[in-house]
């Protein structure tokens, strides 16, 4: 809202300058956000809350500097003193629900033409343009009264009628109405959008705007001004289906003054009958829902209270006094009616703020609460969070880089990935109205956000890239299942029916990814990148105490066969990690010599229940141990995991550790074969093992390997 | 002569350079053909009530040459070690193997920062969903289908009764429907408006915070938000409360900084107007308290938020809001 300072000093005396005038309005709520000088004049831009449409005008700011300055206000000359003829002219409210007043003049003879000057800077001072005189004239009084008026052409009117209502209601349930507004558009207005019609056809969308067959043209004798009192939220209705917002429409659903639209119709007769002539006849004024103030109670003790204030009771009602309340005393409180222009006041939390605001937020002083100690037992998140901090320390030491994504994809996304229908991944959250395509729907997974992190970093010639991200997916869920979020919820206040909505499950991800292009280094890291990321996951799951973990071989399609694990804790699969599978690197336009490109994802809810174990002391050994190497060869076929669970169930209680430590194909090793080296270590908590003890133990397992894995020793 | 013996000894070890060299001459004075060893075997050859005497001398110069010997033998072998480790020694000037550890991303880095401060003064962290039932996000909030105050936010909507959250407002009233007051916790998170620009996207990060209990005024919302904004901007950071609407809160108050950039002066970022808008806050509203089943008449609290980007880039001098999600890696290793 554009505020020119002279306008306001029409309906106020101010002795400060504009800069202290613009810091008062800020400290009562009306924040002026730019001061801008114009014309030798000072415009203020003033951000109007939404809960005061009351304050969307010139005399409404004027009216809460008045109150803070304890000044009166002048209201503009808006009598009508030569008023003639009989209106030959009938307005019917048909939806007296939507309508609450209905008010017009008939002004016959007027001249079109372009507004005086002190006219049209006003209006320009204010942004908006000028179009001709009548039409200035109604603009004008909008923005100095806030009160919406549209003027017809007389003659366009047909059948001397004016009737409001909706389709529904004037042509039949269901109906719908078809008018072209001022805007040149056709549009068609729904059955329960509120109309202006003449005898025979709407002639305006009702608080939002004019249609182009009554407009005001260059030739134009005799016009009919209307101003109303629209329900709000029928407006708001109209304009959000429209798709089309007014000054008008704007003020009405937010509210307008019941009681100023007279004071609003006869201004502006009175400024038209200045610039364009005419003469003013009658009017009509159809006011068939009367504002009936509800009273309101503010207890002196409660403002005190809420405010940590010690106020007495003069100080509060002069706070209110002169912002136009009725007021009435008594021992222990104020009864209050709020006039019609501050609808926002319902009860006595909005007239404490009253208080607040005039009397000055920066008045009040700042003091700590007096509180009681307290302690978080209840917060069932406590151990996520720290769960998630601690992977989140992990990888940072790891240099590991956070990035954070939208939270939205495409559907091209999970195409791209191959993931197939019946998965998980699937069950898409869709938004109505996205932004763009790309972004319209909840990620599923944060695999293609990382890979599009990697591709955007490596075209600005990164050769070594680590990141990670911590967020959400989300997971729609079935309408029969209710989610696990919607079960939280206590029936309280809650007016829908809960298993009629289901909201998706929300899942904290944990996704990174690795790139590393094989460039000459001044030190030799040999490990293959699956080794360095899988190295990773399991520090991460020994630093939160889980010990039992396994890695098999994944079936994700975007991910290379060879070179990928889903990872599970015990039997509960927890993500997976791997190489991107060549088709998708090479899609990818990475420019290195063979891309290798490692990407980790894991759901960290799975993760909670087994992590952070209570920590249970072992006792430290007391005798010292024997360890034996051996190499064998065996199939290539043969993982180190199996090889790891035969050893492991070898029977004896002296194995304390096995290791293996070296996998060898090539020279030396028959085609298909290949050498796994492995190191145990034996102990026993008693005593002192003996070395000819352990070669025979250690030997009777290598032939029990031997025999499971038809292998043989290698020399 | 056995003087002489002396000092010709010690003009020879004088002269050994190496530990082969000392051997040597250990040979020729101690050997079993040694000059001492000859010495003590002639000992036999003079008069017997001389013996002890001159016995005496020969062993005392052999104790002086071993002494001698042992003390030249040990500094010989520390040079030698001196020598070999000096052979083994690196160049200490090339880079070391690399290792870097990784930045954690600057609105995180802020979030924390900022949820610290309120975990010392004794609040909890709470967590809500960030696809959110419209009426966790707006109708117990007091913001009705058809209010007004809907266009403060632009909202993503899911279905007519799901929405992603348009700010982390709903926690309160998950929070306070599974508790009793009294209350005190602050929840980040994510939330989400169709809005992108350079000072929007369409995701951001808030931080809620709610204290409730017996007796809580206006008066403990100014402390607790300038103690907040003097331990995060600096004990000297002028801080305002002015009006502003929020239809969850009553009365309610927009909270500025002086601005960090020009120190008031005025300048660009804050509009010349010398103040920051840094955070929105209020008196929980009583309609809110009845819409969870607290009553208003003996219990009231405060409410607040504030945007994480805004803090970010006032804090760093970021000028384009899109940075911190194109995940830029010259971007990220800054902070």
């Amino acid at each position: 809202m554009r505020v020119p300072f002279e306008w306001l000093k029409e309906f106020i005396d101010i002795k400060d300058n504009a800069d202290e005038v613009a810091h008062r309005l800020t400290m009562i709520g009306l924040e002026v956000e730019a001061v801008e000088h114009v014309d030798g004049d000072v415009v203020f831009e003033v951000n109007v809350t939404p809960n005061r449409p009351d304050c969307l005008n010139i005399i409404g700011i004027a009216r809460e500097l008045a109150a803070m300055y304890r000044t009166p206000l002048k209201f503009p000359e808006h009598d009508i003193l030569a008023e003639t003829g009989e209106l030959d002219f009938n307005v019917d409210i048909l939806d007296t629900e939507l309508c609450h007043r209905y008010a017009g003049r008939i002004i016959r003879n007027i001249k079109i033409c372009p507004s005086p000057d002190w006219l049209k800077n006003r209006l320009e001072k204010c942004n908006i343009r000028s179009i001709n005189n009548i039409v200035d004239v109604t603009n004008y009084v909008l923005l100095e009264l806030g009160h919406p008026l549209h003027a017809f052409d007389l003659s366009t009117i047909k059948g001397h009628l004016i009737r409001v209502g909706t389709p529904n209601t004037v042509k039949g349930q269901g109906a719908t109405a078809k008018i072209k507004t001022l805007d040149g558009v056709e549009r068609e207005v729904s059955e329960e959008s509120l109309l202006i019609w003449d005898a025979e056809r709407p002639i305006a969308i009702a608080g939002v705007m004019g249609g182009l067959e009554t407009e005001v043209a260059d030739s134009t004798v005799d016009i009919f001004i209307e101003s109303a009192y629209f329900e709000p939220v029928s407006v708001r209705r109209t304009s959000k289906a429209l798709g089309l917002k007014t000054e008008s429409s704007y003020r009405f659903e937010r509210g307008t003054d019941i009681k100023m639209l007279k004071k609003a119709l006869d201004r502006t007769a009175y400024l038209m009958k200045e610039v364009a002539g005419g003469i003013v006849c009658g009017k009509i004024d159809i006011y068939t829902r009367r504002y009936m103030p509800e009273e309101i109670s503010v207890r002196y003790e409660k403002v005190n209270e809420i405010l940590g204030l010690r106020l007495t009771r003069e100080e509060i009602s002069r706070c209110l006094d002169g912002l136009g309340f009725e007021m009435e005393e008594s021992a222990d409180s104020l009864k209050i009616k709020p006039p019609a222009y501050r609808r926002d006041i319902k009860r006595e939390s909005d007239l404490i703020e009253e208080v607040a605001r005039i009397y000055g937020y920066d008045r009040i002083p700042a003091e700590l609460p007096k509180a009681t100690i307290g302690i978080d037992v209840q917060n069932s998140r406590l151990k996520t969070q720290g769960i998630k901090n601690n992977i989140k320390q992990a990888l940072l030491r790891s240099g590991f880089t956070e990035v954070i994504n939208y939270s939205f994809m495409g559907l091209h996304d999970i195409d791209a990935l191959g993931i197939e229908a019946g998965d998980e991944r699937r069950n898409l959250i869709q938004i109505k109205n996205p932004l763009k395509a790309e972004e319209s729907f909840m990620r599923t997974t944060l695999i293609p956000s990382m890979i599009k992190n990697l591709l955007h970093n490596l075209s600005h010639g990164n050769r070594e890239l680590k990141l990670f991200e911590i967020a959400r997916v989300f997971i729609s869920q079935k309408p029969e299942v209710r989610s696990r979020k919607s079960e939280e919820k206590t029936q309280t206040a809650f007016s829908l029916e809960p298993s009629a909505i289901s909201l998706p499950a929300e899942r904290e991800h944990l996704a990174a990814i690795y790139y590393k292009e094989k460039t000459k280094t001044l030190y030799r890291d040999d490990a293959h990148d699956f080794y360095i990321v899988k190295g990773l996951v399991e520090a991460i799951l020994n630093d939160l105490k889980i010990y039992d973990y396994s890695f098999v071989r994944s079936p994700e399609t975007f991910l290379h066969p060879g070179q990928s694990a889903d990872i599970f804790i015990m039997d509960t699969k927890i993500g997976y990690m791997g190489a991107l599978s060549p088709a998708i690197a090479n899609s990818l336009d990475i420019k290195a010599h063979k891309p290798s490109v490692i990407v980790l994802e894991i759901d960290i809810d799975s993760i909670i229940p087994h992590g952070m174990q209570q920590v249970k002391y072992r006792p430290l050994p007391k005798y010292p141990y024997i360890e034996r190497d051996t190499a064998i060869i065996v199939d290539s076929a043969i993982e180190a995991s199996m090889l790891m669970k035969l050893l492991k169930s070898y029977p004896s209680d002296l194995i304390e550790d096995i290791s293996i430590f070296d996998v060898y194909q090539g020279k030396n090793i028959p085609e298909g074969r290949k050498s796994i080296a492995f190191n145990v270590r034996y102990r026993a908590s008693d005593r002192t093992l003996k070395d000819d003890e352990i070669d025979v133990l250690h030997n009777s397992l290598v032939n029990y390997i031997l025999d499971k894995t038809k292998g043989q020793l290698r020399q | 002569m056995i003087e002489d013996l002396k000092k010709t000894f010690l003009d020879e070890l004088e002269s050994v350079k190496s530990l082969a060299d000392l051997s040597n001459l250990k040979v020729k004075y101690l050997g079993r053909k040694g000059i001492i060893t000859a010495e003590l075997k002639s000992l036999s050859s003079i008069p017997p009530d001389e013996r002890p005497l001159h016995g005496k001398k020969i062993n005392d110069i052999k104790q002086f040459i071993e002494e001698k010997l042992d003390s030249r033998e040990s500094q010989l072998k520390k040079e030698e070690l001196g020598r070999q480790l000096l052979s083994d020694s690196l160049d200490i000037t090339l880079s070391g193997k690399f290792t870097t550890f990784g930045r954690e991303h600057p609105i995180n880095k802020i979030l924390s920062e900022i949820t610290d401060i309120f975990v010392r003064m004794g609040f909890s962290v709470e967590e809500g969903p960030e696809v959110e039932l419209d009426y966790y996000n707006f109708e117990a909030l007091n913001i009705p289908k058809d209010h007004p105050a809907r266009d403060m936010q632009d909202t993503f909507y899911i279905s007519d009764d799901i929405v992603l959250r348009t700010h982390t407002s709903p926690v309160q009233v998950r929070v306070m429907e599974k508790r009793k007051p009294p209350v005190r916790f602050i929840a980040p998170g994510k939330v989400y408006r169709c809005d992108a620009d350079i000072t929007h996207t369409p995701m951001f990060h808030q931080i809620e915070g709610l204290m409730v209990d017996k007796g809580i005024t206006f008066s403990n919302l100014k402390g607790v938000l300038e103690a907040f904004l003097h331990r995060m901007f600096g004990a000297d950071t002028p801080v305002r409360f002015r009006p502003s609407f929020f239809p969850f809160t009553e009365p309610s108050a927009e909270v500025d900084i002086g601005c960090i950039l020009c120190n008031g002066a005025g300048c660009r970022v804050c509009k010349g107007s010398g103040w920051l808008e840094i955070l929105g806050a209020g008196m929980v509203n009583p309609r809110v308290f009845e819409n969870v089943g607290y009553d208003p008449e003996e219990y009231s609290g405060f409410a607040f938020g504030m945007g994480i980007e805004r803090i970010a880039m006032l804090k760093y001098s970021i000028d384009d809001i899109r940075l911190f999600f194109e995940n830029d890696i010259r971007f990220l290793r800054q902070f």
